[in-house]
């Protein structure tokens, strides 16, 4: 098991170096000057001379490599530049941000596991039944209306018409419910449909008939026979969507002006904020990995075999 | 004539839009006696079987006739008396030890849950049950085995714990459903004399095969089914010495041909 993680560790570090090299060239090499765009924004007559000394200020005449390596040192310190359009450290800028994300990240998946739970697995045991099939209906839906549209719809029929939460705010709980159910719908609607179809293919395995030969109660067959079972690759999704949802609330944000890293992302992009790009970039690759390797981690700790299958035991 | 303990009366089984699976099937299972079943695959053999462990939902088939045991139809059986049968009093061994297991569970767990659905009793003495239980299998290093899972041990132990599994419960009738066909000859041989060891443990035992051979070696009565028929039936003598039908003749000369290549 150690040697597993060991192994995933080194793995993990190729990918995010690698991630930062490709983010980093890729936004240098875009044909918008960060020198300049700063200087036409913060100056209505930007002199040559002025945008050359910024370029020299900047770092942005050394040779892409030198630029590369000076940038990697200081982020392994934590110091990702500061920002230029706040002028403040982007450190500090992205951790003052994190605590609204998280808070509606950590909501949507809780509300994601106990509606897939719950769902999923009333689903596959009723088979074919009406609430199986409304469900069928449902989660199509869910996963098909967009996150903006059902944003807007949500904030119009339990905030303007039925004035059960407030329009726009940020600070409690009840802020925190109209986006984190926005974010939560479309997850939930395809991770109930996989574990059905988990549980469904789980049902018709050797083992169940086996349980059931021995007279094991049909609610321990469901629970502890199928459903262990069908969980392993719903936490590997569930590692994906973490990072992915942390990585992709820019939108439902937006829509309910919620200060969270996704809008404060959005903003840097369209201002060219460089030193911001290339640490959200970095933060959330390593969001994407982490999560994953402790999903990865879970299962093997679940179902020993997989290890063994890998030969990394 | 030793005493009946099951009895199968005019079984049928249809799948939902009609097709027959089994047509109309009767045989009765002795305290102390095996009843070999034999046939191809598809002839229904397995059906019969899942039909007596009440393995089949009544979503997708249609079951009428008379499964007889202690003089109850269990076909007319609540879900929860039938419960109570399944496992303890009619116990099954499966096809395919590898994967007749729950690959997340060690098995000491499955073996203490089987113990303690159906009876009374503290974790802790499920555990010392099953550990002796694996000993009269001649397993040796039975703790290990108990917190071993599935994966790490081989077809053969698998086998003789599932074996373990349906004698601990001191059950009347056994199945055994193609229970030797995934193992290789010498552990087949071992099962085999585990089979003959539950036989003088006064239990009905049905033993499904495809294997003349292992029927020949273990059964008292024998039955031979196609296309969900009996189509003969009579002790093991009767059928390998006054062969009637051709084709048992034909599912006896295959396996002699079988003989003679190998």
């Amino acid at each position: 098991m150690t040697k597993y993680i060991k192994k995933r560790l080194i793995g993990l570090i190729v990918v995010l170096i690698g991630i930062t090299f490709l983010s980093f060239i890729m936004s240098n090499i875009s044909p918008v000057d960060p020198a300049e765009a700063f200087m036409r924004r913060n100056a209505q007559t930007a002199t040559e001379e002025q945008i050359e000394n910024l370029r020299e200020e900047m770092g942005l005449n050394l040779p892409i490599h030198t630029q590369y390596l000076r940038w990697l040192t200081n982020a392994m310190q934590g110091d990702f530049g500061k920002s230029l359009v706040s002028n403040k450290p982007v450190m500090e800028e992205i951790l003052s941000k994190f605590p609204a994300t998280l808070t509606i990240v950590g909501m949507a998946l809780i509300i994601i596991v106990v509606l897939t739970i719950i769902i999923g697995v009333l689903c596959a045991s009723h088979k074919d039944s009406l609430f199986d099939n409304l469900t069928k209906v449902v989660t199509i839906l869910g996963v098909s209306i967009p996150n903006f549209w059902l944003g807007f719809m949500l904030l119009f029929l339990f905030a303007v018409s039925f004035k059960l939460v407030p329009v726009v705010g940020y600070g409690s709980i009840k802020n925190a419910i109209l986006p984190s159910i926005t974010l939560a719908i479309a997850t939930s609607s395809s991770s109930i449909r996989l574990l059905r179809s988990n549980m469904l293919e789980n049902q018709n395995k050797d083992f169940v008939t086996y349980a059931k030969a021995r007279g094991i109660p049909k609610k321990k067959i469901i629970w502890k026979h199928i459903f262990k079972n069908a969980v392993p690759p719903m936490i590997t999704l569930f590692g994906q969507t973490i990072g992915y949802m942390i990585a992709g609330t820019a939108i439902v944000e937006s829509v309910f002006s919620w200060p969270g890293i996704g809008s404060y992302a959005v903003n840097a992009i369209f201002a060219r904020d460089l030193p911001v790009i290339n640490a959200y970039v970095l933060i959330m690759a390593f969001i994407f990995v982490i999560c994953n390797l402790l999903a990865d981690i879970l299962n093997a700790a679940l179902n020993p075999q997989m290890l063994r299958e890998s030969g990394d035991l | 004539m030793s005493k009946k303990i099951l009895e199968v009366e005019n079984l049928r089984i249809n799948v939902l839009d009609g097709t027959p699976l089994v047509k109309g099937v009767s045989f009765r299972v002795c305290k102390g006696r095996v009843l070999g079943i034999i046939g191809e695959s598809g002839s229904g053999k397995t059906m019969t079987c899942k039909a007596i462990m009440q393995l089949l939902s009544k979503k997708n088939f249609d079951i009428s006739g008379k499964i007889e045991f202690k003089n109850r139809n269990m076909l007319d059986m609540k879900e929860k008396e039938i419960n109570k049968i399944i496992g303890k009093d009619i116990s099954m061994i499966m096809q395919n030890p590898m994967t007749a297991f729950n690959p997340m569970f060690k098995i000491g767990n499955q073996i203490i849950e089987t113990l303690m659905t159906h009876s009374n009793i503290t974790k802790k003495d499920a555990y010392d049950i099953g550990v002796k239980e694996l000993e009269k299998m001649n397993l040796d290093r039975a703790h290990e085995i108990m917190n071993s899972y599935p994966y790490s041990l081989s077809g053969g132990m698998l086998q003789r714990i599932m074996i373990a599994i349906s004698l601990m419960l001191t059950p009347s009738v056994i199945i055994a459903d193609e229970a030797t066909t995934a193992l290789d000859v010498k552990t087949q041989s071992l099962i085999l004399s585990e089979f003959e060891r539950i036989r003088d443990n006064d239990i009905g035992l049905i033993v499904v095969s495809h294997d003349f051979g292992v029927i020949a070696r273990i059964a008292d009565d024998v039955i031979v089914m196609k296309d969900g028929e009996i189509i003969e039936n009579g002790t093991v003598y009767d059928i390998f010495d006054n062969t009637k039908d051709d084709y048992t003749k034909e599912l006896l000369s295959a396996r002699l041909l079988r003989k003679e290549v190998s």
